[in-house]
């Protein structure tokens, strides 16, 4: 006899774990399978926990924002749970948006705005009053060291820059979805490790449950997609699922980078996150008084779709494989390097590679999909770590919905938010839309 | 005072490293300035800050892709560059002879550094081979540096922590070790100075360099197969840290 659960969660990774612990808390029965070894060990581990409102959309901005309150609010969140690796700690630093050309931080503030995030317009001498190492001068375009304009004196300075008291970062993303995992198994959900899942099996277009690498099948009349890069790979062993995404999601390779801050500055301590589009990078403090240096993905940069389990093989070679790269580095820490002259630059490239599952416009998919019982909550972009907790209550919700009866794709779930009390319209991350324009096509979301 | 860095190029020790035909490495990875080499360029640095008049020359013997480590050098304190350009993969004495033939056609050194040993070849014998050459003194593994009354003391660690002060006279040879210094990592300024500083670039070949009397080369690399078996480590976390401290000293011998 196979082992039956209301239902499979195929990943436990941030967004995997929360959905688990919402579904448990409205008495479903869950099982999630992921094939590492423990929760928060794939792309979770990888990111960099930025907990930021900006985004070029309302319902992006309205999204982040009620996330913050999960992460202020993260024991509770939780139940009090007790988890013996500790807890995720939320750094509340504050978040600087630099006013500049690569963002469209007019409509960041009309969607703030809109929302009601908190924020303070800081001028040229108050965010030198913050970051003291900072040079102010604009940078734009953003171009690559290989480029020789890349090296032009600066003229013109920026104009200033938002500053949103209440964003900041997570300490150990992967140690967040570890938390909630214990808070799932709380409530009763199992998590079952190194468990690689092969197929999804499914009956007169119903999905019946999932098979495993060692041929262990497990029955659910419902399954989830959370497989992060893989999750174009789980979706595609799903019949009919691929072919009724309108959306599709695929892997993108991404560095990110830790420089030792300049002596004389407590980074760690004493640092905002910050997003410059100026640069084309955004930076957190990191332990250890670095700067951790992350890519908003600028046009004269390479963009590398990989296979993820070649890419987490170490296979495909330089510049597609798991290594950083010394242009990368040089890239990325030259540009931050413009803007906080006293930042040294080691020669060996220090960081992490991991791979943003990526939808065709940068928009999650949260949805059901054309096979009944199996949903996804995929194409997370590099940008949605911060809303993980919300996009858990959505997505269980969603589904108590669909399976209640709900035609989502006639009539989208609204879904109302628990603190900001704002409704947002589910069909949004429909599978079935067409491209969003007004997306950034960014990690910026 | 004329300085000279020996620097090499070598592969980042993070890439994934592939062995092709049996005797090179793929290299198509990521390569950078030999991290020893970093130790000695800052040395370089900071002698030249009390003798002002200093010439820092970095010089590098490889492909001409290793300008980028020469460059590397120059944003970390060396004035100009010398690159040694050749296709061949050099053994020591192939090496110290053309470096040494290069620092000869270029200037007379007051004192030369290189890294105590490279990390892709560690074969550390192109130093001692330079000092030969030029009948300089030779110490490695230096940990600390003073010129007194033109003589140059230097520490040096040897095996298991002791440590041996020398007196050198000038010019001599020396090998840097990681204790001497914190790399003096460039600055983005530092990387836009380093970029309108004088590269002179010289073909092994001009350098017309006798043959050694021996040589040696590679004929077999085998890359290491580490076998891992990972085991778990159970009960509370006091009981996990006791296991973890009786794992190091017991079994890696790493604490005592």
């Amino acid at each position: 006899m196979n082992k039956k659960y209301d239902a499979i969660i195929i990943g436990a990774g941030v967004i995997g774990t929360p959905i688990a612990f919402e579904l448990c808390k409205m008495g479903y029965k869950t099982l999630n399978v992921d094939k590492l070894p423990d929760a928060g060990e794939g792309s979770t581990a990888g990111s960099c926990a930025i907990v930021r409102a900006h985004y070029s959309t309302e319902d992006g901005v309205a999204l982040a924002y009620e996330g913050f309150k999960y992460w202020l609010d993260w024991e509770n969140y939780l139940g009090n749970v007790t988890d013996e690796k500790g807890m995720a700690k939320y750094m509340n630093t504050g978040s600087i948006l630099l006013k500049s050309e690569g963002h469209d931080w007019r409509k960041v503030q009309k969607n703030y705005d809109a929302v009601g995030v908190k924020y303070i317009e800081w001028d040229l001498d108050t965010i030198k009053k913050h970051v003291p190492p900072i040079d102010l001068h604009k940078f734009w375009p953003v171009r690559r060291p290989e480029d020789p304009k890349f090296f032009d004196e600066p003229t013109e300075m920026l104009e200033g820059a938002i500053f949103c008291p209440e964003g900041g970062y997570v300490n150990d993303p992967a140690l967040s979805a570890h938390n909630i995992m214990r808070a799932a198994e709380a409530k009763g959900g199992e998590f079952m490790f190194n468990a690689e899942v092969v197929d999804i099996r499914s009956e007169n277009g119903k999905v019946t449950g999932i098979t495993l690498k060692d041929g262990t099948q497990i029955d659910a009349g419902i399954v989830v997609n959370v497989g992060g890069p893989h999750s174009f790979k789980i979706n595609q062993m799903a019949e009919g699922v691929w072919e009724g995404c309108n959306i599709k999601t695929k892997s993108l390779r991404h560095e990110v980078m830790y420089c030792p801050s300049p002596e004389d500055y407590d980074y760690l301590n004493d640092g905002y996150h910050m997003s410059d589009g100026d640069i084309g990078c955004y930076v957190r403090p990191e332990v250890g008084n670095l700067f951790l240096i992350g890519s908003e993905d600028p046009d004269c940069d390479p963009q590398e779709w990989v296979d993820p389990d070649e890419f987490y093989a170490g296979k495909g070679g330089h510049g597609r494989d798991n290594v950083l790269t010394d242009e990368q580095w040089k890239a990325q820490c030259y540009r931050l390097g413009k803007r906080i002259p006293t930042l040294q630059v080691p020669n060996q490239p220090k960081g992490v590679v991991d791979l943003y599952d990526c939808s065709d416009d940068w928009i999650p998919v949260y949805d059901k999909s054309d096979l009944d019982g199996f949903y996804m909550a995929i194409g997370t972009s590099g940008n949605q770590y911060k809303n993980a907790p919300v996009v858990g209550r959505m997505m269980a919700e969603l589904i108590d919905a669909c399976e209640k009866g709900l035609d989502h794709d006639k009539e989208p779930f609204q879904y109302e938010f628990k603190y900001t009390k704002r409704t947002l319209n589910v069909g949004f991350f429909s599978r079935k839309r067409e491209i969003n324009y007004d997306s950034s096509f960014s990690v910026n979301g | 005072m004329q300085i000279y860095v020996c620097v090499k190029h070598v592969p980042d020790s993070a890439a994934n490293i592939h062995i092709l035909g049996n005797t090179q490495i793929d290299e198509k990875v990521a390569f950078l300035l030999n991290p020893y080499d970093e130790h000695a360029v800052t040395e370089a640095a900071v002698l030249k800050k009390t003798v002002p008049d200093s010439d820092i020359i970095a010089v590098c013997m490889g492909k001409k892709d290793a300008e980028k480590t020469i460059r590397s050098a120059m944003a970390m304190g060396a004035d100009r560059g010398l690159v040694v350009e050749t296709d061949a993969v050099c053994d020591s004495m192939t090496t110290a002879r053309a470096l040494h033939a290069a620092i000869v056609q270029d200037g007379s050194p007051d004192i030369i550094f290189t890294g105590k040993e490279s990390i892709d070849s560690e074969g550390m014998q192109t130093l001692f081979r330079i000092g030969a050459l030029f009948d300089f003194p030779v110490v490695t593994n230096a940990v600390s540096l003073e010129i007194k009354s033109g003589k140059a003391v230097v520490t040096c660690e040897l095996a298991g922590g002791r440590t041996r002060t020398f007196q050198l006279a000038l010019p001599c040879v020396l090998g840097a070790g990681r204790g001497l210094n914190t790399p003096n990592y460039p600055t983005f300024p530092d990387v836009v100075k380093a970029r309108k500083k004088p590269i002179q670039t010289i073909s092994l070949d001009s350098l017309g360099i006798p043959p050694g009397p021996g040589s040696a080369k590679i004929v077999a690399l085998e890359p290491l197969i580490q076998k891992r078996r990972p085991k778990k480590i159970l009960g509370t976390p006091a009981e996990q840290a006791k296991e973890i401290i009786r794992i190091l000293q017991q079994d890696a011998k790493v604490i005592s």
